[in-house]
């Protein structure tokens, strides 16, 4: 009875561990370029104000708009990855992947704020996954540009 | 009902993906360094295939079912052992010294698993073969998720530039922690049908976790995120528009 419960506790922290590293690994890509500015302005996306203000102030911030701020720029970068420049229209295996890592980190934000231990940790693996989708979005419209229009210009042209 | 389609999915999901990545590792460059990964799920889809196919012949309780489960189980934890050991003969490629150290480890544990396997299959009676191969089998599954474990620790150690290798130890260990986790918890639990329900569920999750994480490792980064077009249209594209 005991060992199965230490199995259980251990795998199961060995799980997540496992599965954190791994999305921590595919969030490490080098993009040769910040390909997220363009889609961050043409989308009026909040999440870089929010990491900066975290980063540099370390400002205690207002809980259910945080939610709301990282919730709305998380449906409107899923939105634009499965519709923008995406002639497959569908999310790849990696994109699956942090889709999933962000609703778990998410919900790990939830009962870091009720235990009040390490939210500003959270938010910020957050705004990462939201960094790396807007870099992804970047990049596939980048390669889509023709003429003098930028990404953000054919994006509001869509 | 339901339920049971949603398992079935799952299956056939990670049957597709474990042939897609190995059609993908034959047709890559880098063929020679992929061969231990593609022996591993060559032998995960063979043995999947011919447990579906028995299951189909014979039915889930049937002895025939029992023994060709047992049997493909022994040959994957065999393949799962033989792959962790190759990732440490990569890990330490430019470490000589380490690999023969490491490689007398290796086959003095695999030798300790056959010793305690058979010291604890002579106290028991029954089913000779099928007897030894599950206390076998549970043994060295054990044994693979501490060595994939000690094996990320390594990594970590020699700073290793492989990053491919990481992915690939993160998703073995996905693969490994999952089912470990359910089978615990089965064991915990009073309610049998839903632990096993919930385990029909995770082994398969978990398989098609690695199998994701291995896709993104193994697939090369130029395949992905790129949208092609001709220059023929780019060039139409761009005559419309400066004529308006």
């Amino acid at each position: 009875m005991i060992l199965a419960a230490l199995i259980l506790i251990l795998s199961t922290a060995m799980f997540f561990f496992y599965f954190q590293v791994s999305c921590q690994k595919i969030l490490r890509r080098q993009f040769d370029r910040e390909y997220f500015q363009s889609i961050v302005n043409a989308n009026r996306l909040e999440f870089p104000s929010l990491r900066k203000s975290l980063e540099e102030f370390g400002a205690p911030v207002d809980y259910p708009r945080l939610r709301m701020m990282l919730k709305c720029d998380f449906l409107a970068l899923t939105y634009l990855l499965k519709n923008a420049a995406n002639l497959n229209q569908r999310y790849s295996n990696e994109e699956r992947l942090l889709i999933l890592y962000f609703r778990w980190q998410f919900l790990s934000l939830a009962v870091r704020r009720l235990l009040k231990v390490g939210e500003r940790k959270a938010i910020l693996r957050l705004t990462s996954v939201l960094q790396y989708f807007a870099n992804v979005v970047g990049q596939r419209v980048n390669t889509v540009r023709f003429g003098n229009l930028t990404a953000a210009d054919y994006l509001l042209n869509l | 009902m339901d339920g049971n389609l949603v398992s079935y999915g799952l299956q056939y999901a990670g049957y597709l993906i474990e042939a897609s990545l190995i059609l993908c590792l034959i047709a890559s460059r880098q063929r020679k360094r992929q061969v231990p990964l593609a022996f591993y799920l060559s032998s995960l889809l063979a043995a999947e295939v011919a447990r579906a196919c028995v299951l189909h012949a014979y039915g889930l309780k049937s002895r025939q079912y029992s023994d060709v489960y047992w049997r493909t189980d022994f040959l994957v934890v065999i393949s799962l052992f033989i792959l962790v050991c190759l990732f440490f003969r990569r890990a330490c490629l430019h470490q000589e010294k380490m690999w023969r150290y490491l490689r007398l480890w290796l086959t003095f544990i695999c030798l300790l698993v056959v010793g305690i396997s058979g010291l604890l299959f002579s106290h028991q009676y029954g089913n000779l073969f099928t007897d030894f191969v599950v206390e076998f089998n549970q043994n060295l599954y054990f044994t693979c998720l501490v060595l994939n474990t000690l094996l990320y620790l390594l990594l970590q150690q020699i700073d290793s530039a492989d990053d491919q290798l990481g992915l690939l130890v993160c998703g073995v260990g996905i693969q490994f922690a999952g089912p470990a986790a359910t089978l615990a918890l089965v064991h915990l639990m009073t309610r049998q049908g839903f632990a096993e329900s919930l385990f029909e569920f995770t082994i398969p999750l978990c398989t098609l976790g690695m199998l994701l994480v291995w896709a993104y490792a193994i697939v090369p980064v130029r395949g992905r995120a790129v949208v092609t077009r001709s220059k023929a249209t780019v060039l139409a594209e761009v005559t419309a528009n400066l004529n308006v």
